[in-house]
Order: structure tokens, then C-alpha cells, then sequence
């Protein structure tokens, strides 16, 4: 919020009210230690670091994991075999549209991904700056 | 849609036919966004759907036979028995009015429409309208084409189907409209810097208010985005003439509305739009005062300013966290809360939890709901970054809070229908201009035209340095272009040897010709699959009216009528000041179709009062008696589909009435009703479940049907199937036993055995001999 300007130019022209103050209250007549500290710096992500997370978001809660975490299904589910007696996995929870394993919801999140993350290789495929080889893989 | 300038007659015959063909895009689009609601009309007949609208349908029945004045002064005495109450300050008006507005305009002109037609039909029209809105929206982002693609994907997403079906006579039919209207004018407000537009926006924003509970996104959403825009330095007069008018106008006008009120200032769902309110003001301040002073005058004013404001701000916070932390849910409402941390509605707010419409979504909703759009969303956030504009930048924002709320309540799906419709559009906008450009400029007869026409703003690059290293780059690149046929490479090296010929300077962007023309077939072929699945859920998933049930068997369709028997029963054979008492889904139902009091409706605003009645039907036939007789119930409904196998019967439901009525009432515990951690009525039931009035009411007279009392629902026969009621009467059962009514039967005027008073054994004797000489005191 209060944009202060870094310790190399804090001598004459500070924008913080508290160092000011401090100026005044302990280091006129102490000496202020010498210290190498940098403010950090701040700066935006990169387009590309938001898109990755907004597409990390968009993974998470399309595969349903708002369900996960409060109905706790099983992360596959298992039918046992009649005749043989064995176990077998069952990857789609049976009957029901509002319901969902936790395996299962994650593999077609990917899905839905997947199929966007293609069209966006396409386009991608198409910019100049990329090398060669990665357009080649694109368009593959 | 731009022409080359080279011709004056040919661009602007383009633009006239560009124009009347989008003109009737639109009016195609909004007849399709009709006519693909009308399926429960067509199937069943124009009546009311659910629950919600039928309370509706009732309020718009008072307004339209009473005027508006009686209309916010409505205390409503039929409902919530003998609380009562106040429709004028608890319901959002818009829908309402609306349709009440259609109706009396329709009227004037002398078109005798019925309130019920003009009820069951708005939603229809209003999305219609949503779908051109929509249209208006991705123009200001992206441009027409994408716009269109969008109005004419949002015309048929079956998310918001679900919600807008003719007869789901419900808020969000016409607030998804002005969701979408308002969040249009922001946007155009933002690109023009129009005060006109301003105003228009703070007009919507309180339609919005007026229509629909979640207004609120719309005032935290645009602050966050015109704080994003502040944070990646978009700061412009723009964006200050687009959010401080809205801030303003909007608040006071939704502090118009009854329901609002107050708490358009005091709650903490609105404190974001106050809180960039200022910061927007300082950032104004802060660019206005830079321009005008020099740098070394402006750091000490810069001083001075954040050191009055650190202290002004510390006793703004301290107030407002005095504020907040009195109220303890921190002034967010219940249902806001739910949304921002998911778990907290399951742990104290049964009634929200139980909701079906309140749990998360899994991933076959996403799927159903908004089909092939969850591929393209991706796609379309690419396309918004390409090039990031302070519109395309709201769209992102909107598609991304509008994706976390919808994973948090399969409800709020609706809210992320038109984010994603958009983004489609754009996605696919995109993806058909990228195509159609490849074809076009790779067709054999149109190359000669595709040096001119590259020059004009299509794909084409124009390289200023090393033509011919880059010539060279672009030759390889064509041939490395995956060519696994031999006729493809040939066309290619055609390619390369007519290019460096005709245009050295231009290199076109273009993918294979035949890829290309696979690549579009295929995503119309994706269209024809979105559109099929979009006809299939209206048709047969959303247009089920649920007053009415169907079910095919092997001799032809069965119709269950049995709601409407037991309503008409109801009003016909009753005395219009008797009580009735239902569990809360059917109150609306109940007040609208048979016009009698309820006790308990959907609004549910009072959890004790639903307990009571949870409590009643939990307890044994005596107690249940009392507690109704002390509410002056008459007669009691009672939903059973164990005959038929209607799943969504109250035995169903049961578990929550023990649930809300546990809650208030410590008597009642839920371990007493489970058998190994279930509820059941079969012969392993526990005895509390065999002796409440649920059971009794529900399996009465059951073992009558087929001898042997198999409920169809539970799969299984029930426990206890020979009793007696001691305290109700049946009075009706309709004809697929699917509705059961019940009344209680008058106290008994004289009660056997010792009578109440401990006392009365040794005083009766005395008392009758002293009667005559000492007055009785009445209230002993």
C-alpha cells in the first residue's frame, strides 16, 4: 500500500512517513547499524505463470475435488467377482449423475484439459517465435 | 468483418450484408433460445414446474389482483403459521414485477393473456434476451463473430435450460439477463468512458438487485476486476468513470429494495466494492497530483498523504473489525459463507446442507451441464490473453471465480454458464478464423488474390530485415509441416516455389490445407454433437415439470397426477381456515394449488419452526399430537412413494427431519432411528422408527395393497405392518397412495383414569361439600 523507495535513496528522499520517524525518535543520536538488506522487489507474474494457474484451478475444480474433499468417496471403487471371488476395480461410480470416485474425476478433468490444451497447441503452432522443433511437435 | 479500403462500393456492401446477416443470426438465435424451452409445454401442458415457482405464481397472483402498493405491504397470514410473513420485505421483487408488468401491458392491448400463461412464458423470453445480451458482451470483448458464436451457444447450454424451462417460473429465468446486461454495460462503459453508459450500468446493477440473491457476485467481481486493473497498471479515467458512478447509484438503489435495505452498507458481501471505492480515489488522486507537481515536492506530499492515511485507515479497520466480529458469522450471510469455505454448511446449518441443489458438483454435472464448452474454456482463456485488454481481462476474471463457485454448489453451475459460453465463443471465433484463413489463402484458384488481400490485416507478418534468411526459415518450416502423403509435399514445394516469388516481404501464418479443412470439418462436427446433447437435456432431463410424474411401461405412459388430486382435495374439502401440515418442500405447493395455511414452507427462514415439525413426525403418535394440536393443525400431508417407487418420498427425507429437529430439540437422537448406522423400516428397525408418526402415516393401511406391504423405494417389506392409529384419521390417499392425508381427532372430552391434579384424591371429597359456601377460584 505505502510504495517506499529503497535504502540506497532513503537518505534524502523517503516516502515513509515511519522512517521519518524513526529518523528522528532513536537514530539521531544512535547510529544505525549497517546493514545489506534489500526491500524485495515487486513485480506481475508473467502471462504465461497466470494462465498455467488459472488452468491448474480450472483442473482441480472441474475434476470435482470440492466433492472429494467433503463426501470423501473412495478413490476407486470394487465389485466383487461372483464366480471367481476376486476383486475387481470399478473405475465409474454406477448410477447416479451426482456422484463420482475420486480417480475417476480426476481422469476426465484431464480429459476436459486435454481437449483444450490441443486447440491451444494449434495456435500455438502458428506464432513465429517459436523454434522449429517445438512447432513441429505442436502440429504433431 | 473489415474490407479493404480499395474499392469505396465493395466494403460497404460487405458491411450492409455483414449486417443484415448478423441481424438475422440474432433473430434465429433468440426463437431457437424459445422454442428449445418449450418441451415441457409440448410434452406435458403449460403448468408451473418445482417447488419455488409455485410461491411465485401465487405473490404475482396478489400483485396482479391487488395493485403494487398492497403488494409491498403484503403481510401474508397463510404461510409459517402463526408466525406469518412479510412478503413485502422478504422477497426479491423483480421477477415479480416483471411478469406482472407483461401481463398488465398485454391487458392494455387487449390480449387476454392469464397471469399463469404470462408466468409460465417469462422465462422463455428472457432468455432470449440473455442470449442477445450475450451477443453484446463478446462483441465489446472480442468482436461479432466471436459474439455470435457466444449468443448462440448460451442459447442452448443446458445449465442454464435447466433453470429457464418454460414454467420454472423462477428468479434466475430473468436474473441470468440482467447479470449478463449489466456486466455489458460495465464493459462498454470501460471501453467508451461514457457517463451515459454509466448510469445505463447502475440501472441494470439494480434490476439486478431487484431480481435475484446473488447480486452479490456482481458487486464483488467488478471490484476485483477494477482492482486488477489498478495492480497491472490499466489504470485509466475509463475505469474510474466505470466503477465510481456504479458504487454509488448502485448502492443507494439497492438500498431501495425492501429486501436489501441496510444491508447494502453493513454487511461484509458489499464491503469489497466500498473498500477499491477508496482505493481507486487515491490512485486518481495520486496520478492528478503526480502530473502537476515535481518529483522531489511530490515524494514529501506522497509522505504526507500516507502518514494521514495509515492513520485514518488504522480507524477505519478498527471499526470495521469491531463491526465484524460482533455479528458471528463476521457479517456474511449463512449462504455466503457456505460458498467461500465449503465445509461450514454440513456442520452448522443442516437445512442449507440438505439441499440438493447445495452439494458440489462432480465431474458428469460439468459434462452434462455445460458439455463441449469445458473443452473450449482453455482455449478461450489463451484467446483472451492474445491480446490482454481490460475487457478480455474481466472475462477471465469472471470465468475464473464463476469456475471456483461452481465447484463448490452444483446451484451456482448457472453462473458459470454464461462465462463459458463466452469463452467458447471466442475459443471458437478464433479456432474458425485460423482455418478458414488457411484455406482461403492455400486454395489453388485464390492464391492469385492472396498477395493482395494479405496486405490487409490478416495473418500475414511483414518482415523489415534479412529477407532471406527469413524466406529460408519459412521454406523450411513449410516442408517440415507433417506431410504424409505425397501429394501434400508437392503442394507444399508449389507453395514454396510461387512464395519467394510473389511475396518476398510477406509470410503467411497458415496451416496445411488439408489439415485445415479436416481440422473445421471436425469442429462443426463438435457443434453438431453440443447441439444434439443440448436438444437431448432439455427434451427428456429438465423438462420434467415434477408436479406431474411419467413413467413408459410396457402398456403404454402412465401419468402421476397425484399432487394436483391431493391439492384439489384439499381446497374442496376442507374449511379454508384449517391448518395444514407438511414437511417444508411442499408448503409453497400447498399455499399456491390448495390454498390453505401451512405451517412450514421453502423458505425455510425459521429453523425452529421446521424443527417442531421435524420433531413432530419423529415422535410416537401422542406426542406428535400434542405438538400439532398446539399449532391448530387440522390435517396432516404426508409424501409416500413406496407404492409406485417414487424415490423422493418423506421416508426418504426422514433422516433430516431427525437431523433439524435433533438439532433443537435434544430429545430427539439420531442413533435411536439407526439400525448399524442406516435408517431402516424393514423388520431390523428399531422401535422408536417403528412407533413415529413418519411410519405410522406412511405404511397405514400398506399391507392392504399387495398382502405382503413390499415397498418398492426401500426394497423391502416393512417392519411393522398390522397397527391401529390412535390419534389421526386417514382421510385421503390419492390414487397411486402417493399422497396421504391425515386428520387429528378432536381431544377426548372425558379422560379415564387419575386426572392430572396429585391432590384431587383427598380435596374432591372436601371441595364438593363446601361448595356452595366458598367461591372457586376458576384458574385453579
Amino acid at each position: 500500500m505505502a510504495p517506499s523507495s529503497t535504502a540506497a535513496t532513503a537518505q534524502t528522499s523517503s516516502m515513509d512517513p515511519i522512517f521519518h520517524i524513526l529518523k528522528i525518535v532513536p537514530y539521531s543520536f544512535l547510529t544505525p547499524p549497517r546493514l545489506r538488506l534489500k526491500l524485495p522487489s515487486f513485480s506481475l507474474p508473467s502471462p504465461m505463470t497466470v494462465f498455467a494457474l488459472i488452468l491448474l484451478t480450472y483442473f482441480m475444480v472441474v475434476s470435482g475435488i470440492v466433492y472429494d474433499v467433503i463426501v470423501e468417496p473412495p478413490g476407486i471403487g470394487s465389485t466383487q467377482d461372483p464366480v471367481t471371488g476376486s476383486v475387481r476395480p470399478v473405475v465409474f461410480l454406477p448410477g447416479r449423475v451426482n456422484g463420482q470416485y475420486i480417480i475417476e474425476g480426476l481422469s476426465s478433468g484431464f480429459m476436459f484439459v486435454l481437449g483444450g490444451v490441443g486447440i491451444i497447441l494449434m495456435d500455438l503452432a502458428l506464432e513465429k517465435n517459436r523454434a522449429k522443433t517445438v512447432k513441429v511437435f505442436s502440429i504433431h | 468483418m473489415a474490407g479493404p479500403p480499395e474499392q469505396a462500393p465493395a466494403p460497404g456492401l460487405r458491411y450492409a450484408f455483414g449486417s443484415v446477416l448478423s441481424f438475422f443470426i440474432l433473430l434465429l438465435i433468440g426463437v431457437f433460445a424459445f422454442s428449445i424451452r418449450l418441451f415441457s409445454v409440448i410434452k406435458y401442458e403449460s403448468v408451473i414446474h418445482e417447488f419455488d415457482p409455485y410461491f411465485n405464481y401465487r405473490v404475482t397472483q396478489f400483485l396482479t389482483k391487488n395493485g403494487i402498493y398492497d403488494f409491498w405491504n403484503w403481510f401474508d397470514d397463510r404461510t409459517w403459521y402463526p408466525l406469518g410473513r412479510v412478503i413485502g420485505g422478504t422477497v426479491y421483487p423483480g421477477l415479480t414485477l416483471t411478469a406482472g408488468t407483461i401481463w398488465w401491458l398485454l391487458n392494455s392491448l387487449n390480449i387476454p393473456l392469464s397471469v399463469e400463461t404470462v408466468c409460465v412464458f417469462t422465462a422463455p423470453i428472457f432468455s432470449a434476451f440473455a442470449a442477445w445480451a450475450t451477443y453484446l458482451l463478446t462483441k465489446e470483448v472480442k468482436g461479432a463473430g466471436a459474439g455470435l458464436t457466444a449468443a448462440a451457444l448460451l442459447a442452448m447450454v443446458p445449465s442454464y435450460i435447466s433453470r429457464s424451462v418454460a414454467g420454472s417460473y423462477d428468479n434466475e429465468a430473468v436474473a441470468i439477463f440482467a447479470l449478463i446486461f449489466t456486466f455489458y454495460l460495465y464493459i462498454k462503459t470501460l471501453n467508451t468512458g461514457s457517463l451515459f453508459y454509466a448510469t445505463l450500468n447502475a440501472i441494470a446493477y439494480f434490476y439486478m438487485v431487484c431480481s435475484w440473491g446473488g447480486y452479490t457476485f456482481i458487486i464483488n467481481l467488478i471490484p476485483m476486476h477494477a482492482l486488477l486493473c489498478i495492480v497491472t497498471g490499466r489504470y485509466s479515467s475509463r475505469l474510474y468513470v466505470a466503477y465510481a458512478p456504479l458504487v454509488v447509484l448502485g448502492t443507494l438503489l439497492a438500498a431501495l429494495v425492501p429486501v436489501v435495505g441496510f444491508n447494502a452498507v453493513m454487511t461484509s458481501e458489499h464491503f469489497a466494492s466500498f473498500l477499491v471505492f477508496i482505493i481507486i480515489h487515491v490512485v486518481a488522486l495520486v496520478d492528478y497530483i503526480k502530473g502537476s507537481l515535481s518529483p522531489k515536492m511530490f515524494k514529501v506530499a506522497v509522505t504526507l498523504v500516507v502518514s494521514v492515511g495509515l492513520a485514518v485507515c488504522f480507524a477505519v479497520v478498527a471499526v470495521l473489525v469491531a463491526l465484524v466480529a460482533s455479528s458471528p458469522t463476521m457479517g456474511w450471510s449463512g449462504r455466503s459463507l457456505s460458498l467461500l469455505d465449503p465445509t461450514y454448511a454440513s456442520k452448522y446449518i443442516p437445512i442449507i446442507a440438505s439441499v440438493s441443489e447445495h452439494q458440489p458438483p462432480t465431474w458428469p454435472s460439468y459434462f452434462m451441464d455445460i458439455n463441449v464448452l469445458a473443452f473450449l474454456v482453455p482455449a478461450g482463456i489463451i484467446a483472451c490473453f492474445l491480446p490482454l485488454s481490460d475487457a478480455s481481462s474481466f472475462v477471465v476474471l469472471y470465468i475464473v471465480t464463476s469456475v471456483y463457485f461452481s465447484g463448490v454448489m452444483v446451484r451456482l453451475m448457472l453462473v458459470l454458464a454464461p462465462a463459458a459460453c463466452i469463452m467458447s465463443g471466442i475459443a471458437l471465433s478464433e479456432a474458425f478464423d485460423v482455418f478458414t484463413r488457411s484455406i482461403k489463402f492455400q486454395l489453388p484458384g485464390l492464391s492469385g488474390n492472396s498477395e493482395v488481400n494479405a496486405g490487409d490485416g490478416s495473418s500475414s507478418t511483414v518482415v523489415a530485415q534479412n529477407d532471406a534468411a527469413k524466406t529460408d526459415k519459412r521454406e523450411d518450416t513449410l516442408k517440415d509441416r507433417p506431410s504424409r502423403k505425397n501429394k501434400k509435399k508437392e503442394k507444399e514445394k508449389e507453395h514454396v516455389e510461387k512464395a519467394p516469388v510473389k511475396s518476398k516481404v510477406k509470410r503467411l501464418l497458415v496451416l496445411p490445407l488439408e489439415a485445415s479443412v479436416v481440422a473445421l470439418l471436425l469442429i462443426v462436427l463438435l457443434g453438431a454433437f453440443y447441439v444434439v446433447h443440448c436438444v437431448w437435456a432439455a427434451a427428456e432431463a429438465y423438462s420434467a415439470p415434477s408436479i406431474v410424474l411419467t413413467s413408459h411401461s410396457h402398456d403404454g405412459l402412465h401419468v402421476f397426477d397425484d399432487f394436483r388430486e391431493a391439492y384439489a382435495w384439499l381446497s374442496h374439502n376442507t374449511d379454508v381456515d384449517d391448518k395444514v401440515a407438511s414437511w417444508w418442500d411442499y408448503g409453497y405447493q400447498t399455499t399456491a394449488m390448495a390454498n390453505r395455511t401451512v405451517i412450514v414452507d421453502n423458505n425455510t427462514w425459521n429453523n425452529t419452526h421446521i424443527a417442531t415439525v421435524g420433531t413432530a413426525m419423529s415422535s410416537p403418535e401422542k406426542a406428535a399430537w400434542e405438538i400439532f394440536n398446539s399449532l391448530d393443525v387440522k390435517y396432516v400431508l404426508v409424501v409416500f412413494g413406496g407404492l409406485v417407487g417414487y424415490p423422493s418420498d418423506d421416508i426418504n427425507k426422514f433422516l433430516w427431519m431427525v437431523r433439524i429437529g435433533g438439532g433443537v430439540f435434544p430429545h430427539i437422537k439420531e442413533p435411536d432411528y439407526l439400525r448399524d448406522g442406516q435408517y431402516r423400516i424393514d423388520s431390523q428397525a428399531t422401535p422408536t422408527m417403528l412407533n413415529c408418526l413418519m411410519y405410522k402415516l406412511s405404511y397405514y393401511r400398506f399391507v392392504e395393497t399387495d398382502g405382503k406391504a413390499f415397498d418398492r423405494v426401500r426394497r423391502t417389506e416393512i417392519g411393522k405392518k398390522y397397527f391401529k392409529l390412535t390419534h389421526f384419521d386417514e382421510v385421503f390417499t390419492t390414487h397411486h397412495w402417493m399422497v396421504r392425508i391425515y386428520k387429528l381427532r378432536p381431544p377426548k372430552n372425558r379422560i379415564r383414569g387419575k386426572t392430572k391434579k396429585p391432590k384431587s384424591k383427598g380435596s374432591s371429597t372436601t371441595s364438593s361439600k363446601r361448595g356452595g359456601t366458598r367461591k372457586k377460584n376458576p384458574w385453579h
